[in-house]
């Protein structure tokens, strides 16, 4: 019993933190499915997408800060930094910083079930998929408390018709992965990416897949779906008043939810890591997801928006009526018997 | 390392917090500061502020907030039986789809009513 009182020599704990650095739960937490992974995709498509609508447009986008601009999320970033964070004189600054802070905790939260290749997953949850629908739920409330706090009403404004919006649209994004669910009999996203060595998901599924991503335009809050900061009626909608760090944590949270929402995706209906065996499964998967979020970016440039009654209405009823449909669709699969092509 | 889920979400989240936290302190710490009623009053534009943003908003599309409360419970229960259909026998599977089939009915008249917005 001596070793109790004995001190820990510098080796032991140079010993203990080197098992930790070098364990893969830490690799994963901190590097490839994790943060470090989370941050330079959500940084990188914000370089992305002003190059790629540049290109709808006919201009050359971000160009001096390293190689065509590549840089210039950093340079951003440090620019945000050093910037003066001014909050209107009645907003709650503290309740305004500390949501802005959450929308980053939310917002990178569901990589840690999301399968980026077998094994390649910080958590393999058997009810990944709720885990994920939870956690999204948490941004209506987040939102509308920016708009509250920041007493200003473009704010308020913005942050009522995300809240509506996002509300809408995700009863039908919940039923839209119903059929796919069924097919499969898990929650969990490992096993669902599986289910798809043969056939991926969207073909089966294509009238899911219609709703879902609707569903997940919507709620990521971009063209033609992106009322709550329609630039020219509401400024910058909920994100008006934030500025400086609060801004770039706000916006950060977007595009994180851009990146992990699009890699959702490619989980649920392309097949996730599969593909040929020339390349690595994370780079089959990074590939798929950066390309459903080029075609959510090209949609950016080239859609109009739609008015917020028509949102609405469309939301409730078209796409949940599809939704619904889809659901019948996947009945008569599986009553077929062609329900074992999914590992059944 | 055996870690169950929900501590590896804990330590995700930690990191996260720990990553982003010194963010906000030190773009406090970095940026000026002061106060000036012009630049710290609520963007309006640059028109003189009208009034309170706090007040009552008309909300002529609550009726769709009450069918989320209303069809998000049934959603959920659907989840639990999608999971259990592929196991599940013809004779139990059908009661289901009829559950679905009727509920068509009160979701289009929910629908019909949060459209006349005169009534909201």
């Amino acid at each position: 019993m001596t070793g109790l009182l004995a001190l820990p020599t510098l080796h032991d704990i140079l010993g203990f933190v080197l098992r930790i650095i070098t364990s893969r739960t830490f690799l994963e937490v901190i590097i490839f499915p994790g943060f470090l992974n989370v941050m330079l995709g959500a940084a990188f498509l914000t370089w992305f997408e002003r190059k790629v609508i540049a290109r709808v447009q006919l201009r050359i986008g971000p160009l001096y800060a390293g190689m065509s601009g590549i840089l210039q999320p950093i340079a951003d970033g440090v620019k945000l930094m050093f910037k003066e964070m001014i909050f209107p004189e009645l907003a709650d600054m503290k309740l305004l910083m500390a949501c802005a802070l959450g929308l980053m905790l939310v917002a990178a939260a569901p990589v840690i079930v999301i399968p980026f290749g077998e094994g390649w997953v910080i958590a393999n949850m058997d009810a990944g998929l709720i885990f994920v629908f939870a956690v999204i739920s948490l941004f209506p409330s987040l939102i509308l408390l920016i708009g509250w706090g920041s007493n200003s009403k473009y704010s308020f404004l913005g942050a009522l018709r995300s809240l509506f919006q996002q509300v809408a649209y995700e009863i039908p994004m919940w039923l839209s992965v119903l059929g796919i669910v069924m097919l499969t009999g898990t929650l969990n996203l490992t096993e669902i990416v599986l289910a798809q060595q043969r056939v991926w998901f969207i073909v089966p599924q294509i009238l899911g897949f219609a709703v879902f991503f609707t569903a997940v335009l919507a709620e990521l809050e971009r063209i033609p779906f992106d009322l709550p900061e329609a630039e020219t009626e509401l400024v910058m909608g909920w994100m008006t008043e934030l500025s400086g760090v609060a801004f770039m944590l706000g916006f950060l949270a977007m595009y994180t939810k851009l990146y992990l929402m699009s890699a959702l995706i490619t989980a649920l209906f392309l097949g996730g890591w599969s593909g040929p065996s020339i390349l690595p499964q994370p780079v089959w998967f990074l590939i798929k997801t950066f390309l459903v979020a080029a075609v959510i970016v090209i949609i950016r440039g080239t859609f109009p928006r739609v008015r917020v009654d028509i949102l609405l209405r469309a939301g409730w009823s078209k796409l949940l009526l599809i939704a619904l449909a889809n659901v019948f669709v996947t009945v008569i699969i599986i009553w077929l018997g062609f329900g074992s092509m999914w590992g059944i | 390392m055996g870690l169950d889920a929900w501590s590896l979400v804990l330590i995700f989240e930690v990191v996260v917090f720990l990553s982003m936290f010194p963010l906000l302190v030190f773009g406090w710490l970095m940026g000026a500061r002061g106060r000036d009623p012009i630049r710290d009053a609520p963007f309006e534009s640059g028109q003189p502020r009208m009034g309170e943003a706090r007040r009552r908003y008309m909300m002529q599309y609550y009726p769709y907030l009450i069918m989320f409360v209303a069809f998000d419970v049934v959603t959920m229960f659907l989840f639990t039986w999608g999971l259990a259909f592929s196991a599940m026998p013809f004779a139990q599977g059908y009661l289901f789809i009829i559950f679905l089939v009727v509920l068509v009915g009160p979701l289009s008249y929910a629908l019909y009513l949060s459209g006349k917005r005169e009534l909201w």
